[in-house]
């Protein structure tokens, strides 16, 4: 265990607040000071499961037209130390979005 | 102000020249000391400490009787040691609602002696004073039970939860107490995780300082679960000095990494053999092998335990060494284990105080 996992900076990210942004969006507040706001379907569309991803090729296989465009999480559960479980309103809840995953999913900081 | 108040003020004052070696700070600012009487020319304070099992409680115990000693006015000193065991993690643990500190102890390999290790340091924590479970989650071969001489089975309790077993004052839990020895464990994934959930949430564990868990060897689904359902304190490594169990101690402490579970350090075992007849020391499996791979990976080195009959002899029998034969070099060996790892996780918890959990409001 090196001391950057304990801190939380970029390469090991942990989060310090996680809570709702908007109507049914999702915040998270960084260890680092860092904040993010995560659009509801846009983390619906990115959940790393074995049913919405394939795990061996990475392909991803869940159709955007599949999501409804008011699709919401219901609740939030930590997983662990590492990562994040979403229950979202159209019933689908496998994914473990890891803190790492999220760091990289965060919005404002997407160069493309 | 009175005398007695400014001597009592003096008091706290000389004990801030005292540190506590693993925290690194003064026992004053660490608020450790509690409750400082004087009364003609008699001193008494009370040092509560991180752990029962502090290596260093005696030493740390004379230095505050001398420092007071030293005092003007003061012509006796007692110093009562006691011991409060912090979490490391404060909320979120709804499956283990009155467990402190949960540590897994993994090796990677099989037939490194997880088991012994898990045995023998429940035990010497429980003997330090602390309130231990020890869970046997070693589902494929489960040997708590006749390492701590158990035949005995659970009975439920209120609310369907099972009562774990108690011996040697450890509350123990494991799948041997529910099969009979010719029978096998041959489950898939999801029934792994229902027992992992099972042997959480569903054991009256009530308080514990520490939850001691032996793991199966290996990085799969019962590692997996555990990781999920309960933010572990950190894991204890268990590693002969061979590279062919140390290569794969790596990846235990890879997947602990890689689920953000903090490693509290490498235990070495069947470090050397002692000759029974000669004493000469032998180095079957090498030595010194976790040590290093500890320095390079930058953790704590807790320990190394020899290989010897009489830990054989003893596990054999359903007695712990440390119990059996408290006063032998291997008993102490495991001992200075059961210290250093408590050390380790003291700091954690001092260091989760400063930082914040995770909040999840939601």
């Amino acid at each position: 265990m090196d001391e950057q996992t304990r801190s939380g900076d970029d390469s090991s990210p942990i989060p310090r607040e996680i809570t709702r942004a908007g109507d049914h969006d999702i915040r998270i507040l960084w260890k680092s000071g860092h904040e993010s706001l995560y659009p509801a379907r846009y983390l619906r569309l990115k959940c790393p499961c074995a049913v919405c991803v394939d795990e061996w090729t990475g392909r991803e296989v869940l159709r955007p037209q599949a999501v409804t465009e008011d699709v919401a999480p219901s609740s939030l559960e930590l997983v662990g130390r590492y990562g994040l479980r979403v229950r979202w309103t159209d019933g689908h809840s496998d994914g473990i979005y890891t803190f790492k995953l999220l760091r990289e999913l965060c919005p404002c900081c997407q160069t493309s | 102000m009175s005398e007695t108040d400014k001597l009592k003020i003096d008091i706290v004052d000389a004990l801030k020249s005292i540190q506590d070696p693993d925290l690194g700070r003064d026992i004053v600012s660490l608020g450790f000391v509690k409750d400082v009487k004087f009364c003609g020319g008699v001193a008494a304070v009370t040092i509560e400490l991180t752990t029962p099992a502090c290596p260093v409680k005696d030493q740390m115990r004379e230095e505050a009787r001398q420092a007071i000693l030293a005092l003007d006015g003061v012509d006796e000193a007692n110093v009562e040691m006691t011991a409060r065991v912090r979490s490391s993690s404060s909320d979120n643990q709804s499956l283990l609602p009155g467990v402190k500190n949960v540590i897994p102890v993994a090796s990677g390999k099989g037939g490194v002696g997880k088991s012994t290790v898990s045995a023998n340091l429940a035990v010497a924590l429980a003997q330090s004073g602390a309130q231990v479970g020890l869970m046997d989650a070693d589902v494929y071969g489960p040997s708590i039970p006749t390492l701590m001489g158990l035949s005995e089975k659970p009975v439920s309790g209120p609310n369907q939860q099972m009562i774990p077993v108690t011996q040697y004052e450890v509350k123990i839990i494991s799948m041997g107490f529910f099969l009979p020895k010719e029978k096998a464990v041959i489950w898939r994934g999801p029934m792994l995780d229902k027992m992992i959930t099972q042997f959480l949430g569903g054991v009256q564990w009530g308080e514990l300082d520490y939850l001691i868990i032996d793991l199966p060897p290996g990085t799969g689904d019962i590692q997996l679960s555990l990781c999920q359902k309960v933010p572990l304190t950190g894991a204890v490594i268990v590693s002969t000095p061979q590279d062919v169990a140390l290569n794969v101690a790596q990846k235990a402490i890879a997947m602990f990494n890689q689920l953000n579970t903090p490693v509290l350090g490498i235990v070495e075992n069947m470090s050397h053999y002692r000759c029974s007849h000669c004493g000469q020391r032998d180095e079957i499996f090498g030595t010194g092998g976790a040590r290093k791979v500890s320095e390079s990976r930058g953790l704590p080195f807790l320990g190394e335990i020899p290989l010897s009959t009489n830990i054989r002899v003893h596990s054999d029998q359903g007695k712990p060494v440390v119990l059996a034969e408290p006063e032998s070099e291997q008993a102490k060996a495991f001992l200075q284990v059961a210290e250093n790892t408590a050390a380790q996780i003291s700091i954690r918890a001092m260091a989760g105080e400063l930082e914040q959990d995770i909040k999840v409001s939601f």
